[in-house]
């Protein structure tokens, strides 16, 4: 809609615009100041508007008191733990790899008295997925 | 005769995946969620209960959009909208999680685009219409909240977040995730909805004095 001369400005167009005045919503200066210079100029239209946003204003006064309700304090109390909770597991890494590395010697003897050094060298990889060492491992 | 020797050669080692170290510690975006975020758990509450209505899956709802709201955080823009920033967050996790029937049909956006004809014809305003205002003056808190319960979810949810939140027709088009033209029309059909019932109540109840008379 558009009624950027304002003496032009006809009611149904004021009408139409209403709600958006009301809501203010219309952010063109013109339109605006059409709207404005329109109300005093039409009494009928400021009447129906002032009415809308008398009705418009007691609906917000009568939703703001029926829905006002308070969370629960548990509800408090478990989104707490669970940012604590989130926390840790994000402080852990997402994935480690644990390696173990040991070297055996043996030492043999014989009989006949000669000795023989067997080496042997064990190398063992685990890896762990997110959360399962996480808590005991703060690797911040 | 066998001697095994087990030397203090065993080593283990740790390996830390590259690239875990955050700019911001897990603690420090804690504590930040906690001093920014947490204040609003109740007006998120409040929110969840229009989504859900029932308390039960409304806790839940709040408590999963913290866990989400956590986990994104370092997206969210600081000094943006923070509430509003959760309110979305709060939308995606009901429509994701908790709406129980997904398929069923949604209301077409061009089927309510009337609202203008109806709303504003002409000056010629009914007898009915003009006691509006008499029947909402003593209206019962629990009538609003049966009402609003009663209107369809997307109406609700538009008329919830501009006239208790008193959010903007563009700040409602992103919470809500669809285009500023919707939430006007949703809002206006929705208010006109809502004032309806309301005055259908107060007909039934016999305190609407200005109704169904003559």
């Amino acid at each position: 809609m558009s009624f950027g001369q304002h003496h032009e400005t006809s009611c149904q167009d004021v009408l139409n615009a209403m709600i958006f005045f009301i809501d203010q919503e219309i952010n063109d200066s013109n339109q605006l100041m059409a709207l404005e210079v329109h109300f005093q100029q039409c009494p009928p239209c400021l009447q129906e508007m002032e009415y809308e946003r008398k009705v418009i204003n007691q609906m917000k006064k009568l939703l703001a008191s029926s829905c006002n309700e308070t969370a629960p304090e548990e509800l408090h109390a478990r989104i707490a733990a669970q940012t604590a909770l989130l926390a840790a597991q994000m402080s852990a890494p997402t994935q480690f790899v644990t390696e173990y590395r040991q070297s055996q010697t043996t030492v043999i003897t014989d009989e006949n008295g000669s000795v023989v050094i067997e080496e042997t060298h064990i190398q063992i990889q685990s890896t762990n997925e997110f959360g399962e060492f996480g808590k005991d491992f703060p690797l911040s | 005769m066998t001697v095994t020797l087990w030397p203090m050669a065993s080593e283990i080692e740790v390996k830390t995946p590259a690239g875990l170290l955050a700019k911001e510690s897990a603690v420090d975006r804690a504590n930040r969620f906690t001093n920014d975020a947490m204040q609003y758990t109740n007006q998120l509450y409040a929110a969840a209960l229009r989504y859900t209505k029932n308390p039960h899956d409304a806790q839940d709802l709040v408590q999963d959009t913290y866990a989400k709201a956590f986990t994104s955080f370092h997206q969210f823009e600081p000094g943006t909208n923070l509430k509003a920033w959760l309110y979305r967050i709060l939308t995606t996790t009901f429509i994701n999680n908790y709406r129980k029937d997904q398929r069923r049909p949604q209301i077409s956006d061009g089927e309510i685009e009337d609202w203008q004809l109806a709303e504003s014809a002409s000056h010629t305003s009914d007898q009915g219409k003009s006691a509006e205002d008499e029947v909402l003056e003593n209206m019962p808190d629990g009538d609003v909240k049966n009402a609003l319960e009663e209107i369809p979810e997307e109406f609700r949810l538009a008329v919830y977040y501009a006239d208790v939140e008193g959010y903007s027709y563009k700040e409602i088009a992103e919470i809500l995730g669809i285009p500023s033209g919707t939430v006007m029309s949703r809002l206006h059909r929705g208010r006109k909805l809502l004032r309806e019932l309301l005055v259908a109540y107060a007909k039934d109840r016999g305190y609407a004095k200005g109704f169904g008379e003559s």
